[in-house]
Formats: structure tokens, C-alpha cells, sequence
């Protein structure tokens, strides 16, 4: 029993983690109405900046190279948008897929180049894990725990509490109508792309710190970005959270059953499961940023 | 002149691998990102028929029947869904395939891959094979070509392209829209088939390595780059991406910077794509359209 709940736990540590991939993804189709596949790349470049920043040259401490970090993916976040996708925006809306799907495979091999192909970690001492009544959790998976709680709870407060969340659900809700009432969509559209960025970048320096880092982890974790989205029915922000909280249960659940092998397959084989089954999301029942 | 012939055999697979994703991406509008998974199940399927000792030549027409079967299975559900989720859905699928070749080691060896895929007993083992593989190729993908283009311009072809523009045009013309899908699914599927197979065969040694993302840009950057939707554009594009891809390596490139080259050959390549999007939307061919038709 207690192996089931060991799992469990870090199905929800990992699930936590999905779920800041799958907010800023959601949030993009929320608005824009186009499923941006180098979501995923902002992953990868936001671990792979702060291990830059923490490396020599800089040898900065971690929570001080996360920040420039996040910075830059933001960056990186609202480039794209600006020179890419807003110019695509007009035109056949399936182009932006193109666009994207290339612009993914270039961000990805940049990140190659600069950083060649070779896993890399942060280099932290193998740490025992602290025990509590039987479990056992290690102090980053406290960390990650507790940075995800810490980013969804200013998410939160911030779409519901704020002015300026209010307006980015009226443009999730309506764009054209939200721009008929005044609301400024190239602030609208500047903020969802750094949130977006900063919680991908965010996420993948967790993950970074968990595992390690490799030019392709944004690649492998957008996919359960996708099947966190669409589980939670696309554009809906806290179906998006709860979402990745399941694939990472379900996934880490799933090591018990099957082959570690197979891991990955379970939120492939939930995205296909979805499609045929409930197209518009298992918690598209839930009202959230709609 | 060995070297030659090995790259007009790799441009030709990669023609007949195009024009089958043409047939989906340009003619119907289906954004199929999984396109390299049925190029990869028509080489697993010749690849294992053809070493368990089945003839080359009925190994690759099961390859292509199972290509174009897998793909009337992802079809059915995928179809449900438009556009954004399509992609998702073709892209998953090809990663599932990729993931079920490395893990089914008993069938596959995993990420050992299958060597030693005989060729057909005609075709002689080895560079002095190559001239007759390269009829071979050249054969079956002038062969596609003529069929697509023959597809394409029948009413079915026709009704795809009402499809890409407006689907509920179609619909209201009597099209079973679902079932067309399916169909160009389908054949596009056997066809990509046909070049995995062909292609597995020539190299010889398969892996799940071969049929990762890098394999789906490179045949949609073949389309796009080449022409959407037109006859010739997917043939073009092949040649034009593989050309590249060969020609870099005779850089003179010292031998310390070789750990650069990849990257930046897939960084061209993606930013080749998006520039295309951008500035030249139609491909180096472009669509004719003829107004009130």
C-alpha cells in the first residue's frame, strides 16, 4: 500500500511540474486559437540558461540564475510572437502550425549548438531522502512542490484578482469583443506570452534540477503539456493545472503496472483516448478562464 | 559516380515520401506531423517479413498494405477532431510508434535496430546493386507520381480540394467528407509506406532512431519549401533538401568544429520552414488556381 502512495506522491511532485508546462500552452490557445508546438523549447531554453548562468563564467547562485533566466525565455517567448506568429496571424490560421513546428526544430538544435548534444545536470550531491512517516521525499522535490505551488497560487490571484487578469479572461473569452471594449491587445498579447514563458521556463529548470538537461526534454514534456490540455479541454487554465496533475499520477501509477519503458506512453495513449472520446476535454465542464 | 547514385536513390524515396504527404498536407489540408510513423512501419514490416525469409518483393507489398491499414486505424479517431488537434494527434502517434519499436525488444531488438534487410535476389548486394536499385526507385516513384497526379486531378482529388478551402462547402455538394479523408489518409499512408520500405531496403539497417521528428521536418519542409498542393513541388523540395543535406558535408570543415554541423543543419532547416511561411507562403512552384472554376 504504502509503495502505491509513495508513487502517488511523486505523481503529484511530477504532475505539478506538467502543470506549469500546460498553463502557459493553454493560455496561448485560450487567446490566439492556435496550438503553439514550440511551447516546448521554451522548456529546454529556460533550464538550459540558468545552468548558464550558474556554470562559470557567471557561477551564480541557482535562485539568482533562475531569474535572468526567465527573463531571457520570456524573451525568446515574445520574439516569437512578434516576428513570427502575429505577421501569420491574418492569414490561414493553419500556417502558424508550420510556423511553429519550425520554429521548434530550429529553437531546439540552437540549443544543441550552443550546448551540444550531451545529458547534462547541475552537478548537486546525490542527496538522501528526507523521511516522513515512511515516504520519502527529496529536498528538490520539495523545492519543486513548493515553486509550483508558489507560481499557480500568483497565477491565481493574479487572473482573478487583478485588472489585468480580468482582461486577459475577457480576451480568452472573446477577443474580438474584448477588443471592442477597450482592452489593449498588444498588452494582452505581450503578458500571455511571457506568463506562458515564465512558466515554461520555470518548470523546466524544476525538472532540470530533478533529472537532468538535454536539447530534446522540451520536446518529450510538451507532449504531456498536449495531453495535460486536452484533458482539461484547450483554453481552460484550471483544467490545464488539474490536468497535468493527473498525467502525472497517472504516469507515475503506471511504473507500478507496466514497463518504466512505456512511462511516456501513458499520456500518449490518454491523448488518443481523449480524442475519441471526449474531444472537448474530461473537465470541460469546470468554467475557468473561458 | 557510386556516391551519385546513392543520392538520387535517397531523393527519389524522399520524392515518393513528399508526394505522399502532399497528398494529405497540400491537397486536403490535413496537417499530418506523423507522417515519418508510416514511412516507419512500411520498414519495420518489410524489414522483419523480408529476414524471416519472405521474398523482398511480397515483403514490401505487406508493408505497403500495413502502412496504408495503420493508417486508416489513426484516421478513424483522428478525424474526429480539425486542424490544431490533428497535428497533436499524428504527432503523438508517431512518437508512440517510435516508443513501441525501442521497448518491443523481442520483435524489434529495441534500440539495437534490425540489420542486415536483404534487397530483392535480382538486385546484386553492395555499390554494384546500385544502378538496378536506382531503376527500382526511380520506377516505383514515377509510378506515384503519375498515380497521384492522376488521383488529384479525378473529381475525388477535386473534392479534397473543396475540402482544404471549406469543409462544409463539401458538405453541402453531398461529400461524405469523413470518408474522403480517410481514403487520402489512407493512400498517403500506403505510399509513405512504399518509401520506408524502399528505403529500408536500400540502407539495410533500420533503428527507431530513423523515424524521430527530424524525419517529419524534413518531409514537410520538402512540401513546403517545394509547393503545396502541386504536382511537382513535393519532387523538387525532396531533391532541393536532400542536395543540401549531402552537399554539406563536402564543406571543408575542420575537424573540431564537426560537433556544429548537425545543429546548425537543423537550424537551417527549421528556419528555412518558418522564413518560408513567412515570405513565400506558395513554395518555389506555386498552386494554379484557376478563378471560377
Amino acid at each position: 500500500m504504502s509503495y502505491y502512495l509513495q508513487l502517488l506522491l511523486n505523481g503529484v511532485i511530477a504532475g505539478s511540474v506538467y502543470a506549469l508546462f500546460a498553463v502557459g500552452l493553454t493560455l496561448v490557445y485560450g487567446v490566439f486559437r492556435f496550438i503553439n508546438f514550440s511551447h516546448g523549447e521554451l522548456i529546454t531554453w529556460g533550464a538550459y540558461l540558468t545552468l548558464m548562468f550558474y556554470t562559470p563564467p557567471f557561477s551564480w547562485p541557482l535562485f539568482l540564475s533562475a531569474i535572468p533566466a526567465m527573463a531571457l525565455t520570456a524573451v525568446i517567448g515574445f520574439s516569437q510572437d512578434f516576428f513570427i506568429y502575429r505577421p501569420l496571424r491574418r492569414g490561414n490560421p493553419i500556417t502558424l502550425l508550420i510556423a511553429s513546428i519550425g520554429l521548434s526544430y530550429m529553437l531546439r538544435n540552437a540549443v544543441r549548438f550552443i550546448w551540444g548534444s550531451d545529458l547534462r545536470t547541475f552537478d548537486f550531491p546525490p542527496a538522501r531522502g528526507m523521511e516522513f512517516g515512511g515516504y520519502y521525499v527529496t529536498g528538490i522535490q520539495l523545492l519543486m512542490l513548493a515553486a509550483a505551488v508558489f507560481f499557480l497560487a500568483i497565477l491565481y490571484l493574479g487572473l482573478t484578482r487583478t485588472l489585468w487578469g480580468k482582461s486577459l479572461r475577457a480576451t480568452a473569452d472573446n477577443l474580438e469583443l474584448a477588443a471592442i471594449m477597450g482592452i489593449s491587445m498588444p498588452r494582452v498579447s505581450a503578458s500571455v506570452w511571457i506568463l506562458a514563458s515564465v512558466f515554461a521556463a520555470a518548470g523546466g529548470i524544476l525538472l532540470a534540477l530533478d533529472t537532468n538537461l538535454e536539447p530534446v526534454m522540451g520536446a518529450t514534456n510538451l507532449i504531456k503539456a498536449f495531453a495535460a490540455v486536452l484533458l482539461g479541454g484547450a483554453g481552460n487554465v484550471w483544467g490545464a493545472l488539474l490536468g497535468g496533475l493527473f498525467i502525472g499520477i497517472a504516469e507515475n501509477l503506471g511504473v507500478a503496472f507496466f514497463s518504466p519503458g512505456y512511462k511516456d506512453l501513458v499520456a500518449f495513449a490518454l491523448i488518443f483516448l481523449l480524442l475519441l472520446f471526449r474531444p472537448r476535454g474530461l473537465f470541460g465542464l469546470l468554467t475557468g478562464v473561458r | 559516380m557510386d556516391y551519385i547514385l546513392h543520392v538520387l536513390i535517397l531523393a527519389l524515396i524522399y520524392s515518393i515520401f513528399a508526394v505522399s504527404l502532399n497528398l494529405e498536407l497540400g491537397y486536403a489540408g490535413l496537417y499530418n506531423f506523423g507522417h515519418v510513423a508510416f514511412f516507419g512501419i512500411g520498414a519495420y514490416i518489410s524489414a522483419l517479413l523480408s529476414r524471416a525469409g519472405m521474398p523482398v518483393e511480397g515483403a514490401m507489398l505487406c508493408a505497403m498494405a500495413g502502412a496504408g491499414i495503420a493508417g486508416g486505424l489513426l484516421a478513424v479517431p483522428a478525424l474526429r477532431v480539425t486542424e490544431d488537434y490533428f497535428g497533436i494527434a499524428t504527432l503523438v502517434f508517431a512518437e508512440m510508434f517510435r516508443l513501441v519499436c525501442l521497448n518491443e525488444r523481442w520483435l524489434t531488438k529495441g534500440p539495437m535496430g534490425l540489420p542486415g534487410i536483404p534487397r530483392p535476389a535480382w538486385i546484386a548486394r553492395g555499390v554494384d546493386g546500385l544502378p538496378v536499385y536506382l531503376i527500382l526507385t526511380a520506377l516505383a516513384a514515377a509510378g506515384v507520381f503519375l498515380f497521384v497526379r492522376r488521383l488529384t486531378g479525378s473529381p475525388f482529388g477535386r473534392a479534397l480540394r473543396v475540402i482544404r478551402e471549406d469543409e462544409h462547402i463539401a458538405q453541402a455538394f453531398g461529400k461524405n467528407v469523413l470518408l474522403l479523408k480517410i481514403k487520402t489518409i489512407v493512400t498517403g499512408s500506403a505510399l509513405a509506406g512504399l518509401a520506408g520500405t524502399l528505403w529500408a531496403h536500400y540502407i539495410s539497417y533500420i533503428s527507431p532512431a530513423d523515424f524521430t521528428l527530424t524525419e517529419t521536418i524534413l518531409v514537410v519542409l520538402c512540401v513546403v519549401l517545394g509547393g503545396r498542393g502541386t504536382h511537382w513541388g513535393p519532387v523538387l523540395g525532396a531533391f532541393a533538401v536532400i542536395f543540401f543535406g549531402e552537399a554539406v558535408r563536402f564543406l571543408p570543415i575542420p575537424h573540431e568544429l564537426h560537433r556544429y554541423v548537425a545543429p546548425l543543419q537543423g537550424m537551417v532547416y527549421g528556419g528555412i520552414l518558418v522564413l518560408i511561411v513567412l515570405k513565400m507562403p506558395s513554395g518555389m512552384i506555386a498552386e494554379h488556381r484557376r478563378n471560377g472554376a
